[in-house]
């Protein structure tokens, strides 16, 4: 697993290119650190700080009570938890059938495949606001409305599209002579999906996994549209105790938004060790 | 299943039911959740509705043709084609070099690869906020770099001249670290015994990258800008968070046009003809890009 | 072995998906088919009249949907539905449910219900435009009879009251605040220049070109969200050529197009010119609090609705002892009144989407914010609630209310008072006066365009 050729090792010659690299990296680096430190910071000042200076200027003394004040609010946690259920659910049936659907669109050949492959396309090009009102009806005649279930089928149909056509390209880059080498084991089709097809494309699942994960987390219009009790409202809804008609708790709002952050930086953390280099040859092995 | 057997058309057949079998759930949800919506669509865009009433009136159309004749649709669409042109032209080679920067990295890297990445987990409210200040005239960090070197003030969001950029500026901060993650994706398919043996025929990093990498991320290029193309063709989130649309009509979006006639104006009739032009539109540009690059790749 | 357990609770997965997906392939007529899902839950003596109502949720369960999500609004909003299934459910059998949605996605959301007709039995606007939309498209019930049995007509102001009058039925209840626009200063800073606070236009002029002498920025203004300049068109306009310039052109009697819009477009240009405003004024952001942002930092004064009295006084305690307030100039040649307020008695109305004993009791718990101890409430938390009697001590409220009483009438702000689909152009047409990228006439035209387009689309029907 481990790469013996960084490009480290090989930059005797361009040394002075690698120096530019690291030059511009650190320099991204501070592009986009600095707005999210920021947003951290902002986290602890008092609501005057940030009405008179905004939210680029040092907190002029450490105020916890923002971010106390989220943690200790029952309803933070009861968000917190609806957020986490309707994303696992919803990740998992994504991922399985975009996988599903992905796999006979690259690889097999059939009559339907073009048009359902536009249909794929097409529906990338279908405006979101134009769905609320059905989806609306629908989720009141299923009995979901102002429910978190009501969430997850918006969730998975809305990132299926994009999810489809990253997972074709990439399915459709995975050697045929693996899958054939399958075929001689005595795999169905059935088989190979599992076994060699869907192993292959973690970098491209992963991929999708913090993509999506990411959206659906953060989704709030369906959330408001679709839900209305407080028991059964997710985390991009938090911000509201702080938002009146008037006026917003500017700093309060960027404590929650930084809370609600967390869970997503530790995810990618953990999900991007699925997309180093190397899985393929680990996949044929094994 | 059966298992496979001599017969061409036998296996064809399986191969079909296989493919309905594994696509079934994704076409239902397509029908249910795209299909069945964009018609509802259309068949709205043939009436007046203020978007709440039970009555409806046809009037055949009559928003087809405003929509035709109307100035503000055709500017936000011409702002939509900056938003794409820009997305592609800064979000692509950005997202390449970060991309092979940490694929030649490895892991000692991570650290970069977390940072880069975190625009893209922050919400659109986040970032619409965060650089609503970072923009501002009064205390943003373009007056400040510009005080720093004697300038004056620098209003970017509140001049109709520069809105629009500073806006697509945000969104390409923002997206910028998707197509990292994505061109990562697609250099971790290439078998890393490419790279060992072209090292062992004497190819330096860059050529291996731009010899053998690039041409084999060609895919995953093309697939990433009709992704790019669709997105910017149809975003919403951080105009209508930072600029609502203006100064004026500056920072207009066919999307924010849509949303405001539909939900604002309440003239869903006609929000619901501009939506069912920005698909045709949308489609049509994606469908036109797709074909291109295809016809290219059978040369 | 993972990998069929995985496969299990996919294939779970998938009947779910499908399920839902049968579910959904009705196609559906809002009205109608939210009335036959809904067939065995609705009450059939609830819903005599021709609404296209089925709220959701049980028929002995009041929605009642505001946009009360932070504090105090929570506080405020909650009383009446606290005291309602306190003291009359027992009695009456119904309870209420409240909902808050953030205001910024309120309208939305309320839009969306309504179009699959599931308006809320309760539920809040701002009158104007919509009301009349809502009252058109069937959501809002005639509360003449009930307002009179519960003897509610004398306990509101009768000016906040005639807002939620069309065609002489009352369709709404105002509740929150009498918010008017007043120009706010800082005492100390004034006293301490020597300022004096300005009768006329011309005074007002003088003033601002001394401040701008004193380095002094004179008006604390944010536009980005376009209805806070559009408070000095509106006031311009109303010196110069009378509250009739609106309403005329609203009864399609008179044109946008006339020498009143002219002086205010051109008086902004004049004023943006001269460097009145603050720079990047269409960037700042009144719902940050940029604008007191400004009049804290030394501002000359801020033209705003009085309800940032509530917000100064929570935020910035030091500076609220010395607020101040003025009401706008007036133009001295012109013929027009010249104490108009423009404003919104009320700031927050109620209208209802119920029938029979649903609505009565609807109402009755709307009439808990008309009882003294919600009104003591409200003035407690900053605000002058649109009912009889209503005072308040703080002495920036007095300023306000010598305003309010000293006005011979009060006139709606245009954003809400306009069509919906003329408020949008209103507001970006007028914000484009405050970078000067737009003539007064093109501002004016723009607006009466708006105005035809509306009056030709829907004059059928």
């Amino acid at each position: 697993m481990a790469k013996k050729n960084t490009a480290g090792e090989s930059g005797k010659k361009n040394y002075g290119a690698w120096i530019a690299a690291v030059v511009l990296s650190v320099f991204w680096m501070l592009v986009t650190f600095v707005p999210f430190s920021f947003m951290v910071m902002t986290g602890f000042k008092q609501k005057i700080e940030t009405i008179m200076y905004g939210a680029f200027h040092m907190p002029e003394k450490f105020y916890p009570d923002n971010y106390k004040g989220v943690i200790t609010d029952p309803t933070f946690w009861t968000y917190f938890r609806n957020s986490v259920i309707v994303l696992i659910i919803s990740l998992i049936i994504l991922l399985f059938i975009s996988a599903c659907a992905a796999y006979p669109l690259s690889r097999f050949k059939f009559k339907l495949r073009g048009p359902i492959y536009f249909l794929i396309v097409a529906a990338m090009s279908v405006p979101m606001h134009v769905t609320l009102i059905p989806v609306f009806n629908m989720t009141i005649n299923m009995g979901l409305y102002d429910t978190i279930w009501a969430l997850i089928p918006t969730n998975v149909a809305f990132a299926t599209p994009i999810s489809v056509f990253i997972l074709t390209g990439f399915m459709e880059g995975i050697p045929k002579e693996l899958e054939e080498a399958a075929d001689i084991d005595g795999c169905g089709r059935f088989g190979r999906f599992f076994k060699v097809i869907l192993p292959l494309s973690t970098p491209g699942l992963s991929t999708l996994a913090i993509y999506n994960g990411v959206n659906m987390w953060n989704e709030f219009i369906f959330a408001f549209t679709l839900t209305q009790s407080e028991s059964n409202r997710t985390l991009p809804l938090a911000l509201w105790n702080y938002q009146g008609q008037y006026s917003s708790n500017t700093a309060m709002i960027m404590a929650c938004l930084t809370l609600s952050v967390l869970p997503m930086i530790i995810l990618f953390i953990f999900m991007q060790e699925k997309l180093v280099k190397g899985m393929m040859a680990g996949a044929v092995k094994g | 299943m059966k298992g496979s057997t001599t017969l061409a058309k036998r296996r064809q057949r399986a191969s079909a039911i296989c493919a309905a079998v594994f696509l079934t759930p994704v076409i239902i949800l397509m029908l249910v959740y795209f299909v069945y919506p964009i018609i509802a669509t259309f068949a709205n865009s043939l009436t007046r509705w203020n978007g709440i009433s039970p009555e409806k009136i046809f009037v055949g159309s009559y928003n087809w043709n405003k929509l035709i004749h109307d100035a503000k649709f055709w500017k936000a669409f011409g702002n939509n084609i900056k938003v794409m042109a820009i997305s592609l032209i800064v979000q692509m080679p950005i997202g390449i070099l970060l991309a092979t920067f940490l694929d030649a990295g490895g892991k000692k890297f991570n650290i970069f690869k977390i940072i880069w990445f975190l625009p893209l987990l922050m919400s659109s409210v986040a970032v619409g906020y965060l650089f609503h200040y970072a923009l501002a005239t009064n205390s943003g960090i373009f007056t400040a770099i510009s005080e720093l070197f004697g300038g004056g003030k620098v209003d970017l969001l509140g001049n109709q001249g520069t809105a629009l950029y500073a806006v697509i500026g945000v969104i390409c901060w923002q997206f910028i670290p998707f197509y990292m993650v994505y061109y990562m994706a697609g250099y971790s398919s290439i078998d890393e015994s490419l790279y060992e043996a072209a090292i062992v025929d004497g190819a330096t990093r860059t050529q291996y990258v731009t010899k053998i990498a690039l041409p084999m991320l060609v895919p995953t290029i093309k697939s990433a800008i009709v992704l790019s193309i669709t997105g910017s063709l149809k975003y919403f989130d951080l105009v209508y968070v930072m600029t609502g649309g203006g100064p004026g009509e500056s920072t207009e979006l066919m999307a924010t046009y849509m949303y405001k006639e539909s939900f604002s104006k309440y003239n869903m009739g006609y929000g619901s003809s501009i939506a069912g032009g920005m698909f045709i539109l949308i489609t049509l540009i994606a469908g036109v890009t797709m074909y291109v690059m295809n016809r290219k790749k059978e040369d | 072995m993972k990998k069929k357990v995985i496969a299990a609770i996919m294939a779970a997965a998938m009947v779910v998906t499908s399920l839902t997906a049968c579910g959904g392939k009705k196609p559906t007529v809002p009205a109608d088919a939210a009335g036959s899902a809904e067939a065995g839950a609705v009450e059939s003596g609830a819903s005599d009249a021709a609404a296209p109502a089925a709220s959701t949720g049980d028929d002995k369960t009041i929605s009642f949907w505001n946009i009360a999500t932070d504090e105090p609004d929570k506080t405020i909003w909650s009383y009446a539905v606290d005291q309602y299934n306190a003291n009359d459910s027992a009695t009456s059998g119904y309870t209420i449910d409240q909902v808050a949605t953030v205001n910024d996605q309120y309208k939305q959301k309320l839009s969306v219900a309504m179009s699959a007709g599931e308006c809320p039995d309760v539920y809040l606007h701002w009158t104007g435009g919509p009301m009349r939309e809502y009252i058109k498209s069937g959501y809002a019930q005639d509360i003449t009879a009930i307002v009179d049995e519960l003897g509610l007509r004398d306990k509101y102001n009768e000016a906040a009251l005639e807002q939620c009058t069309v065609d002489g039925k009352i369709y709404a209840l105002p509740v929150k605040n009498q918010s008017v626009a007043v120009v706010f200063y800082d005492k100390a800073l004034w006293k301490d220049k020597g300022y004096e606070i300005p009768k006329t236009i011309d005074e007002l002029e003088a003033l601002c070109d001394k401040m701008k002498a004193d380095g002094i920025t004179p008006f604390a203004l944010a536009n980005s969200a376009q209805w806070t300049g559009s408070m000095y068109y509106c006031y311009l306009v109303a010196r110069y050529g009378g509250s009739e310039v609106i309403t005329d052109a609203y009864n399609q009697s008179g044109s946008l197009v006339n020498d009143a819009t002219k002086y205010a477009g051109d008086k902004i240009s004049e004023w943006v010119t001269k460097g009145y405003f603050p720079e990047g004024v269409n960037s700042l952001s009144p719902d940050n609090g940029e604008d007191r942002a400004l009049l804290y930092q030394g501002a000359g004064m801020m033209l705003h609705g009085s309800w940032q009295v509530a917000s100064i006084k929570s935020e910035n305690p030091d500076f609220y002892e010395n607020l101040g307030a003025f009401p706008f100039p007036q133009v001295s040649d012109s013929s027009a009144d010249q104490t108009a307020v423009l404003g919104t008695l009320g700031d927050n109305f109620l209208s209802f989407n119920c029938t029979g004993d649903k609505l009565k009791e609807a109402v009755k718990m709307a009439a808990y914010y008309a009882s003294d101890e919600w009104k003591q409430l409200d003035i407690d938390n900053g605000n002058l609630p649109p009912l009889k009697g209503a005072t308040s001590e703080e002495p920036a409220w007095k300023d306000i209310i010598g305003i309010i009483e000293n006005a011979s009438s009060v006139q709606l702000w245009w954003d809400q008072y306009l069509p919906s689909s003329v408020a949008e152009v209103h507001k970006s047409s007028t914000q484009k006066l405050f970078d000067n990228s737009e003539s007064s006439e093109d501002v004016a035209k723009e607006q009466q365009d708006a105005l035809d387009e509306y009056f030709s689309e829907n004059s059928g029907s």
